[in-house]
């Protein structure tokens, strides 16, 4: 008890307890990424490591020696074996988590194992309620040294056991009743071990710092850090999955070397050439590419964006600086956040029914960048204004006093300040216009194949012609349709994922995606840099 | 002009055809006023103040002032939190335009003309007469750039890509202008090897005086302070204090402030508002604090009340 209301400044420096907690978080931290890689699956279970071990006994192990750990550890804080600096309890929130996990164990056990179902099928549920009530109280009666391991330690121990016993194995099987789907040892046992290996680590965490509210703040800060690691690793597996699986198709008949490539003008040719990319589809093409969507993309989203981006800047500094705060503008902020929040099918309907049959009656480009800028104009609008109203007055106040006009004063004080925000509603936006397919199939594409040979290459810039009659300026290339690599991709998936994959001019649905991904991360890049050129004229 | 009694203020009022007809009400204004003969002083004044009455929504903020500012002097502004003296000095070039629930009557003549006119020109009027506010407000943009920002607004200096190309460039009057600004605001010496730096990279003394620097490239007749120094620290606030007695040479300074000891030490003549708006006594900054007329600014200068 003496330990319990110690209250040095400095940390009592006996090295049992924090040495066996690094023990325990570290040696979940191994067992957390192995499972993963058992999971996804680069590590096959069963292998037999030295001496007939497979990862079923290494699973098993670890899980074992984690909780005998924390056992120890928990009953050596309370007995005063070690120094600690335990709250009254482990709170409620951790009572929770632990007693969910025990409604779930318990529950899994009865009506599974034991095969109760109990009056009304409803035996198993009433056993389950008692099981987490139990877990509960075990957790948050106790001292929190006890109350925060050995409930968690336990769990591993039992968990360990079961795996090290071959009760929960490789041919273990388990078809739940009323689910098509079969789980199986290699499957359960990796899922066992990740939240296992979750929770003891957690409260090897917490007992490093010799619980208290220091062992929280650790605690909580490896939740944390856990989470943004666990994010970056999904972004990466995806990246990498496309990129493993699309490649091959891109860097078919890619070739580097002076003269190579295409020409691109006055008989001078690219150094490198990569026919995926800079091919279109003919009948006597090696490879076959994907040029004419990868335009169709890259001008649908300029042709949103310079809608967009004028228009919804303009309205955002109206209702900002201009207009009053009222009705009105009240009004247009839910009319924004609603219409950036409308499905995209929606906007592809409305462009259907209402601009192509003013543009000549059939699917165009010029319908996909407008309804594409549609969809691209509330996010602007909305993140401008956000931005413009991040601008302090102070700046406003400071060019008044100077006489300087209101708009003199937007424009060379307020929207200089506002653009960085500004440009990251761009960001976000063309990353969502970009892959958008439902409105493209509709008013873009829809009279168009999907792998169109390169005549359908659409060549905006120069596609001018400027006329002696009104309009004076038109432009054929923006009124025909056009190919686009999210349909196109979609085109590919309703045929069967990898149906054109057969011989080596057919283009791989994977491959266009990752075509797709870079034209979008190019996109993104471009985004960035000029934010951050915006930032840096503020800074420096 | 210098006040001598109210009866030869209203007949100056009557053939400047005031803007507002505005009639005293109630007692009140007329009892303070008895507390203390009006400031006379020598000189000529460069804003007249006469029944200036201020309300925000129902709340009657200013309460029927009357005052005038002598030319090249530094007049300070005193009293509690609430009072009315930051809005007061936001009359003066019209800043409380920009507050919509703000109602303003009354007026404010400069060289002879009352401000609050209808044809009154408010972008030559915020050029004449300046203002420096409380916490240092230097745009984003470099030294330079915040320096020349008013005049090029105004089109006083183009340095354009037009301009450049026409052979109009007025880059070297700009230099001038930004090393003159700065040189008077006491700032060259510490920021002349790096005027392209943004501003936002100095010290909050060095932004306070790049914000009186950037308001006197506009060639000011007068230069409002709205507590200058109280963001800054004793060293910054000393030589804020230094710079307004050396622009009272050539400038009218009004400064508001809430530390009787910097109003001591930098003004020449000091007026008091007190809670409710009014302003109960105006004179010499010595006279003031050594022996007021009246028992409520003697309470408030030592610390009794406020």
């Amino acid at each position: 008890m003496s330990n319990a209301s110690e209250r040095g400044v400095h940390r009592d420096h006996s090295p049992l307890l924090p040495t066996v907690s690094a023990g325990v978080v570290g040696l979940s931290f191994l067992t957390f990424v192995l499972a993963w890689l058992v999971l996804f699956p680069i590590l096959t279970p069963s292998t037999q490591l030295v001496g007939g071990v497979t990862f079923y006994d290494v699973f098993g192990l670890a899980m074992l020696l984690c909780g005998v750990a924390l056992v120890g550890s928990g009953v050596a804080s309370r007995t005063g074996y070690v120094p600690a600096t335990p709250s009254a309890t482990a709170g409620v929130t951790t009572g929770v988590v632990l007693g969910v996990l025990g409604f779930v164990v318990t529950g899994l056990f009865v009506s599974q194992t034991l095969g109760i179902d109990g009056p009304m099928g409803l035996g198993w549920f009433l056993a389950a309620f008692v099981g987490g009530a139990a877990v509960f109280v075990a957790t948050v009666a106790p001292r929190e040294d006890v109350g925060s391991t050995v409930p968690i330690g336990a769990f591993a121990l039992l968990a360990g056991l079961v795996v090290l016993l071959g009760v929960i194995g490789d041919s273990w099987t388990w078809n739940p009743s009323g689910l098509a789907a079969t789980f199986s040892g290699d499957m359960a046992v990796p899922v066992v071990a990740l939240v296992v290996s979750l929770l003891t680590a957690w409260a090897g965490a917490k007992a490093y710092e010799g619980f208290g509210a220091r062992g929280r703040q650790l605690g909580a800060y490896m939740f944390v850090n856990l989470n943004a690691a666990l994010m970056l690793f999904v972004l990466f597996v995806l990246i990498a999955f496309i990129v493993y699986r699309g490649l091959p198709g891109v860097l078919r008949g890619a070739a580097v070397g002076l003269g190579t490539g295409p020409e691109v003008a006055f008989g001078l040719h690219l150094p490198f050439d990569v026919p995926f990319v800079t091919n279109s589809y003919g009948l006597r093409n090696d490879v076959n590419g994907v040029l004419p969507a990868v335009f169709g993309t890259i001008w649908l989203v300029v042709g949103a964006v310079v809608l967009a981006v004028p228009t919804g800047v303009g309205a955002a500094v109206f209702l900002t600086e201009y207009s009053r705060e009222g009705r009105f503008t009240q009004v247009v902020e839910i009319a924004t956040n609603g219409l950036w929040s409308t499905p995209s099918i929606v906007y592809g309907l409305f462009g259907l029914a209402f601009l192509v049959p003013r543009f000549g009656n059939s699917a165009s480009l010029l319908a996909g960048q407008l309804v594409l800028g549609f969809m691209l104009l509330p996010l602007v609008v909305i993140t401008t204004r956000e931005s413009i109203k991040a601008v302090p007055d102070s700046y406003r106040d400071a060019s008044a006093a100077l006489g300087v006009n209101q708009w003199q004063t937007i424009r060379s004080v307020v929207l200089p300040a506002a653009l960085p925000g500004t440009v990251t509603g761009i960001i976000l936006g063309v990353g969502r216009i970009a892959g958008e397919t439902a409105p493209i199939l509709l008013v873009t594409s829809s009279s168009m194949s999907p792998f169109p040979a390169s005549r359908f290459v659409p060549r905006v810039l120069s596609g001018f012609q400027f006329t002696a009659q009104p309009p004076f300026v038109t432009n054929t290339e923006l009124l025909q349709a056009s190919s686009a690599l999210p349909y196109q991709l979609y085109a590919l998936i309703t045929a069967g994922v990898g149906a054109g994959a057969g011989s080596d001019a057919d283009i791989d649905p994977w491959s266009t995606a990752l075509v797709l991904l870079i034209v979008v991360l190019t996109f993104y890049a471009v985004g960035i840099a000029s934010r951050s050129y915006f930032r840096r004229r503020l800074q420096e | 002009m210098s006040k001598t009694d109210t009866d030869s203020r209203s007949d100056t009022q009557t053939e400047s055809q005031p803007l507002v007809d505005h009639t005293v009400e109630g007692e009140t204004s007329e009892e303070i006023r008895d507390e203390w003969t009006n400031y006379d002083f020598d000189g000529e004044a460069k804003l007249s103040v006469s029944e200036l009455n201020v309300y925000y929504g129902d709340d009657h903020a200013l309460k029927d002032i009357d005052m005038e500012i002598p030319e090249q002097s530094v007049t300070a502004l005193i009293g509690p939190s609430g009072c009315g003296k930051s809005t007061y000095l936001r009359c003066l070039n019209r800043m409380n335009d920009r507050i919509k629930a703000a109602r303003i009557e009354g007026n404010v003549e400069f060289e002879g003309k009352n401000i609050y006119d209808a044809d009154a020109n408010l972008v030559e009027l915020r050029k004449r007469i300046g203002m420096v506010f409380q916490s240092p407000n230097p745009f984003p943009k470099s030294i330079r750039d915040n320096i020349s920002y008013g005049p090029r607004k105004h089109g006083d200096i183009d340095t354009g890509l037009l301009a450049r190309v026409l052979g109009r460039d007025d880059g070297e009057r700009e230099e001038r202008l930004v090393e003159r600004s700065l040189k008077q605001a006491a700032l060259w010496d510490e920021v002349n090897d790096r005027l392209g730096d943004n501003a936002l990279g100095l010290s909050g003394g060095q932004q306070q005086r790049l914000c009186i620097a950037r308001c006197l490239a506009t060639d000011p007749e007068v230069i409002l302070m709205d507590e200058p120094a109280s963001a800054l620290d004793p060293i910054a606030t000393s030589k804020i204090e230094d710079l307004i007695e050396e622009l009272s040479e050539e400038y009218t300074v009004v400064v508001v402030t809430h530390n009787m000891q910097q109003a001591q030490r930098i003004s020449d003549q000091t007026a008091v508002f007190l809670t409710g708006g009014e302003l109960v006594e105006y004179d010499d900054t010595e006279k003031i604090f050594s022996d007021p007329e009246s028992q409520r600014v003697e309470d408030y200068i030592t610390g009794k009340f406020g």
